[in-house]
């Protein structure tokens, strides 16, 4: 039972971990051009085994939109219907980088915190 | 790309329901976020330029319910508008959502509640003064139990019983003062701590370890 727990609150705060960096993980999608949803979720999916919930990453699309940190535009496809592309801003890409920089940082300071617990592990 | 009459069916009525929960958003956003979803459904759900009853489904199945997909979109909307503009109402707004869903924004909402409701006592007694000049104002209640017992009349009442009135004509600037004081106050305290600590669905926030 206590191992179910444990169990259950490590994947809680791994959902919380990645919805965290979800914006990071947007705003960085976009670093090389536009895209629109699908494209972007796919880039999660294969680029860094961020699978998020489609529902959470349209909210947070138009939310960096209201925020000005990306531009979109309704582009006509071959399939027959429009499709909505995003790109980012200028504050958009000054944002991405400042986040990246600071993720960095933490992850470089947390692994020096986590080094021991790694040979205990081993 | 084909559409099945059943594929077709099971879209519209989602976007029904999706359209008729956006509430708070303007028309022109709303439809936007209606074909932006739309076109998401098509994309996912078509095989081989076939968009089936069954793909339909399972599209719709990883968007999750159109209430939650919904309610996501109006609370980070509205997270988004009040960052960038800041307006009382939108911040009232905001404290209405962030109450409904965490308990601290309950707390920020009853504080700002109580102090509003001060703030309009203060103002309300100031603006009854001249009306009511030997009833209405800030009165110390000669309570044998308790040294220091305030009472703040609007006048419609006669005088309380073993009492003085402290500020006299005073509490007409002073009261303003204080209400406009205490308003402005509770705003930015409001603001500050939707800008703080309310980050929907995402409880590590990277702007938050920026911000310290």
């Amino acid at each position: 039972m206590a191992k179910e727990e444990e169990s259950e609150n490590a994947e809680k705060w791994e959902a919380q971990l990645r919805k965290g960096s979800l914006e990071l993980a947007v705003l960085a999608s976009l670093w090389n051009g536009r895209l629109y949803g699908l494209e972007i979720l796919r880039r999660l999916e294969n680029d860094s085994d961020l699978k998020v919930a489609e529902g959470t990453v349209y909210p947070l699309l138009n939310r960096l939109k209201t925020l000005g940190l990306v531009e979109s535009e309704w582009v006509e496809s071959d399939s027959g219907h429009p499709r909505k592309y995003y790109r980012l801003t200028s504050p958009g890409r000054q944002r991405a980088l400042e986040m990246a920089r600071i993720w960095r940082r933490f992850s470089a300071s947390l692994s020096d915190l986590l080094a021991p617990l790694e040979k205990e592990k081993k | 790309m084909t559409i099945s009459a059943d594929a077709q069916q099971k879209i519209d009525a989602y976007l029904k329901v999706l359209r008729r929960r956006l509430r708070g958003l303007s028309d022109h956003d709303a439809s936007d976020i209606v074909k932006e979803i739309r076109s998401h459904i098509l994309d996912k759900a078509a095989v081989a330029e076939e968009v089936t009853s069954d793909s339909v489904t399972s599209a719709l199945a990883d968007l999750g319910s159109p209430e939650g997909l919904a309610s996501e979109y109006v609370t980070d909307d509205l997270l988004a508008r009040t960052q960038v503009s800041g307006s009382p109402w939108l911040v009232l707004q905001s404290l209405f959502r962030w109450a409904s869903l965490s308990v601290v924004g309950l707390g920020t909402l009853m504080f700002s509640v109580f102090s509003y409701f001060v703030a309009g006592s203060l103002a309300l007694c100031a603006f009854l003064k001249p009306i009511h000049p030997s009833t209405a104002g800030l009165w110390l209640l000669d309570d044998p139990q308790d040294a220091y017992s305030f009472s703040l009349r609007l006048g419609f009442s006669s005088p309380p019983a073993h009492a003085r009135e402290l500020l006299g004509w005073w509490i007409v600037p002073l009261g303003l003062s204080l209400a406009m004081g205490l308003v402005l106050l509770t705003f930015h305290l409001g603001l500050w701590s939707i800008r703080k600590f309310w980050h929907p669905l995402r409880g590590l926030s990277l702007t938050e370890a920026h911000d310290e």
